[in-house]
């Protein structure tokens, strides 16, 4: 951006002040991470206590396990330890051996329990995605409704937006695959519904045909995920940009006779981005845990689903494990669209 | 670029050379010790013998597996994986469910009756090393009897007396199993999957001091490379890809064949699909991407309308295993003199009261509404597969019910009883009271989100209602019922469900006084009444013989005496089981309740073949 006329810091002295800013802003940021993280853990784990019964309680009414085997599980487990005292020891694990545990189920640490396969990539592709065309699609709408405000498409794309947010993501997802199934009869073309790929791709290669079937099965994740996020994006950013050109400067740039298009693009779109960028940074913890409902229905393979098990499960460390990644992410987050938003507006400092 | 052409070509070649290495294991001719199964012959009179080939597809509700270990697994999400890798000496028979020998090839039982001997097959491993009596020996000795291991198997093998039977070698072929005492039931626990030693032993602490202790609970993980599992069964895993699919591949060893001297599996790969929502298996299924489903009696109207135009059968079979059940607490507020519940408690142990609640339960209504018809009445702790069920007429026999127990829905029948024991409506305002004038009113619980449960408890609410008692319907979490259940003295009624099996020893930590689930009564571990005690005696004289026809006499007393005089558990109704299943599948009616209660059968999947080309 420097070396523009609107740039805040045209001289490069100037901007070396700003990196070095930016730097200890984030280390300090960074550092304040840490104490939060332990006090999101010390409430989560507290949490998972109050849970009623722990991970053994599932098989308590199996007939085939007497209360012995029960009572040396536990011991094994460190389930007859005090609250505090598994705490510590886990605390302790950590910041010792940086183990942050082993699942119950599976007996592996849980972070292999949590990822294991490609989970985290197919993670970030399937919600990534989903996010960029949610973002595409509301950002250039919202402008539309704004510049339309009260017309019928402004109403009628309104109407759509809160249509998909209204409906719960695993209904949609079903009446979607169930279209598929019963009315569109997939199945006689050879195509298959939900997880990844087709029965016929799941041993086969990478190629081209392969990465098409790919599409085929994560168009629904767009429908559903991206139908129920449009609604709110939609709608900020229709507000902030009639709330921008409701501004002074906007008349001052008609006035002096500029085209509509430069005035809206050019001039109010710029600044009334800005709360969005903040929305994006707050949404970034949902690349890794969100729309764990859809990802069940369309039976996709993310770290939210993985975690979700582990809440059924009651498998305690695996919950921490995730609770803990998920926090790490909120806050990176945070501090991701605090920089941008430095970044986009130059009245914000960094102090 | 002829260079490299030439290069391309050799070195694919190679490739083709040590696939084609591969492809070429197994056994040379068939081995001696084979296992034939006579298709279309007895005991598999329904079925034919098929052709090699082709990949079958299935789905898996749930989360998929959580280990590929067998002795340390907990549930059916990963056992019905070990199942299908591994094998014990004893198997249950795929369409009758009898206990038949399958690694074993024979067994003789002594003449006093405390020692077995096994004559073990010999046939591979599924990476071609012999399969012998050591590998029994580690499975028992060093694995399932190790303190270390932590493992379900091991008290179903603790005989009454606490003691374990001693397993022990005779030659490479040979074993013997000797116990203190006689214990039939010993024969379904010997159905205990077989672990390779050759694998396996160098991660046992008491066998390699050098591993931690503990070391094997975490072996055979989802970390493992699949090429390192060996097995005895039909299919080994060949590859998983965490909440989509499990890819089994058939064993090059596998030691079953058909009457034509085919090696079974008749399918080269089994591919599962792993999906988390039965409304999104029962589409897959519908879409042709799997080909056998058990289905819920739920779905059976849909699919009984497709079934000309996509080519496939519903089937409804048989009862399953598994008991759905009303109970009240005899001991509620045990211990806490609080004369309110000990008014309540007096009632509920009052054998009238409970014959009352058994009259006025509705279980046509039950089977109509909760399971569009697909159900039958139940009145015995048994379920009906069971050759021990008491509605035979012999050991394995035919189900008349001739000796059935079970009291007719008739709520005049039900509010005289109430009648006789004092309960009556004094102030007319279609409660009873008791006689000091507080209505009778208690609490049902249930697990909330368990919509077949929940339907039970409003129907249950109705019918009670209608001979005057009032009952509060309260869903609570599964795990705090659990803790209210296991509580003893806290929970007034419970509507529950219980998993069962063949063997009705397999109840006695129900329904044994001094069993940790005896959630209806605790307090008879100190003073059981009279019918407890003979329950108990019964239960020791079931197990106490090998002859089944003798067993069954005590087991039928013990069912007549829990369904007139104990009445714990007021027994509602048997699902039946429904499965479907795509025409060009052949042999699927091995598909069966017996051995597969929940799912298309784990045990029998080597008989499965397609028809299409």
């Amino acid at each position: 951006m420097w070396g523009m006329a609107c740039s805040p810091c045209p001289t490069p002295s100037c901007l070396e002040t700003r990196i070095s800013q930016v730097t200890s802003y984030i280390v300090r940021r960074t550092l304040y991470m840490l104490p939060l993280l332990v006090i999101v853990s010390l409430i989560s784990f507290a949490l998972i206590q109050l849970m009623p019964g722990d991970y053994l309680t599932r098989s308590r009414l199996n007939p085939d396990i007497t209360q012995e085997t029960f009572d040396e599980m536990a011991a094994r487990y460190g389930l007859d330890k005090p609250f505090v005292t598994q705490y510590w020891l886990w605390l302790k694990g950590i910041v010792t051996r940086g183990d942050f545990g082993t699942s119950f189920e599976t007996k592996l640490p849980v972070f292999f329990t949590l990822f294991m396969g490609n989970r985290l990539l197919w993670t970030l592709v399937i919600t990534g995605s989903t996010m960029l065309i949610t973002w595409l699609f509301a950002i250039p709408l919202g402008i539309y409704s704004a510049t339309h405000q009260y017309k019928a498409s402004d109403h009628t794309l309104t109407f759509f937006g809160f249509l998909g947010l209204s409906i719960p993501n695993f209904f949609f997802a079903l009446v979607v695959l169930w279209i598929l199934v019963a009315l569109l009869r997939v199945g006689n073309y050879g195509l298959g519904i939900g997880g990844l790929f087709d029965n016929r791709f799941i041993d086969a290669p990478w190629s081209l045909a392969k990465l098409g079937n790919f599409l085929w099965h994560i168009w629904p994740a767009w429908l559903v995920i991206g139908t129920s996020g449009m609604a709110g994006l939609l709608r900020y950013m229709r507000g902030s940009l009639l709330d921008t050109l409701s501004l002074q400067y906007v008349q001052t740039a008609r006035a002096k006779g500029l085209t509509e298009r430069v005035v809206i693009y050019k001039h109010a779109v710029r600044n009334a981005i800005n709360p969005l960028v903040s929305i994006l940074g707050l949404t970034l913890p949902n690349l890794v845990a969100g729309s764990i409902v859809t990802a069940i229905i369309l039976n996709l393979p993310t770290v939210g689903r993985a975690y979700f098990t582990a809440l059924q499960m009651q498998d305690q460390y695996v919950i921490m494990g995730g609770l803990l990644f998920f926090s790490l992410f909120l806050l990176i987050g945070n501090l991701i669209a605090d920089i941008l938003l430095a970044w986009v507006d130059p009245r914000i400092r960094y102090d | 670029m002829t260079k490299r052409l030439t290069l391309g070509m050799l070195s694919l070649l190679l490739v083709f050379s040590t696939s084609a290495v591969v492809l070429a294991q197994g056994y040379e001719t068939m081995p001696e010790d084979a296992k034939i199964v006579e298709l279309g012959g007895e005991g598999y009179e329904d079925l034919e013998p098929g052709v090699r080939g082709g990949t079958f597809y299935i789905s898996v509700f749930g989360s998929g597996p959580k280990k590929w270990n067998d002795v340390t697994s907990h549930e059916t999400s990963t056992t019905r994986y070990t199942n299908t890798m591994f094998r014990g000496l004893m198997m249950l028979h795929p369409i009758s469910g009898a206990l038949v020998t399958d690694l074993a090839k024979s067994y003789e039982i002594s003449e006093d009756g405390l020692e077995i001997t096994f004559h073990l097959r010999r046939i591979n491993w599924s990476d071609g090393t012999p399969f012998t009596a050591d590998d029994v020996l580690f499975t028992y000795n060093d694995l399932i009897f190790n303190e270390d291991i932590e493992t379900d198997s091991r008290d179903g093998l603790e005989l009454p007396d606490g003691t374990f039977p001693v397993f022990e070698k005779v030659d490479d072929n040979t074993i013997t199993v000797t116990m203190s005492m006689i214990f039939r039931p010993i024969f379904n626990q010997l159905t205990v999957n077989i672990m390779p030693k050759h694998k396996l032993a160098e991660f046992v602490h008491k066998l390699n001091p050098d591993v931690p202790a503990g070391t094997f609970n975490g072996v055979w993980g989802l970390d493992t490379d699949p090429a390192e599992l060996v097995g005895l069964g039909p299919y080994i895993v060949e590859s998983y890809e965490p909440d989509q699919q499990v890819v089994m591949r058939r064993n090059p060893y596998y030691y079953t064949y058909d009457q034509n001297g085919i090696q079974l599996p008749y399918c080269d790969k089994v591919i599962e699909l792993i999906v988390a929502s039965m409304d999104v298996e029962l589409l897959k299924f519908r879409n042709g991407e799997t080909y056998a489903w058990g289905c819920r009696a739920s779905d059976v109207p849909i699919l009984k309308r497709e079934e000309a135009v996509k080519g496939f059968t519903v089937t409804i079979g048989s009862g399953v295993y598994g008991t759905l059940w009303f109970t009240v607490n005899q001991d509620y507020g045990l211990g806490e003199d609080d004369p309110a519940k000990d008014q309540l408690r007096e009632l509920f142990r009052n054998i009238k009261f409970r014959q009352a609640i058994s009259h006025a339960m509705d279980k046509q209504s039950i089977i109509n509404n909760l399971y569009n018809g697909l159900a039958t009445p139940q009145w015995s702790p048994v379920s009906t597969p069971s050759p021990f069920y008491a509605g035979r007429d012999s050991y394995g026999g035919p189900v008349t019910e001739v000796n059935a127990v079970t009291y007719e829905y008739d709520l005049e029948t039900a509010a005289a009883l109430l009648d006789e024991i004092g309960i009556l409506d004094t102030d007319g305002d279609g409660i009873r009271e008791f006689a000091d004038g507080t209505p009778v009113e208690f609490e049902l619980n249930t697990n909330a989100g368990n919509t077949l449960r929940e339907g039970f408890c409003l129907i249950m609410q109705e019918d009670l209602t209608n001979i005057g008692l009032k009952v509060n319907f309260n869903p609570v979490d599964f795990n705090t019922l659990v803790t209210r259940l296991l509580g003893g003295t806290i929970y007034q009624a419970v509507v529950l469900g219980l998993t069962g099996g063949d063997e009705p020893h397999g109840g006695s930590n129900v329904y044994l006084t001094t069993g940790g689930l005896h959630f209806w009564h605790y307090s008879a571990a100190e003073e059981p009444y009279e019918y407890e005690k003979r329950i108990e005696e019964l239960f020791d004289l079931g197990v106490g013989t090998w002859n089944n026809d003798e067993a069954f006499e005590y087991y039928k007393e013990y069912q007549r005496l829990y369904a007139s005089q104990d009445l714990g558990m007021n027994f509602s109704v048997n699902q039946a089981y429904t499965y479907v299943c795509y025409n060009f599948v052949g042999n699927k009616e091995i598909i069966s309740p017996v051995t597969s209660p929940t799912a298309v059968n784990s045990i029998a999947r080597d008989l499965f073949f397609l028809k299409m080309d």
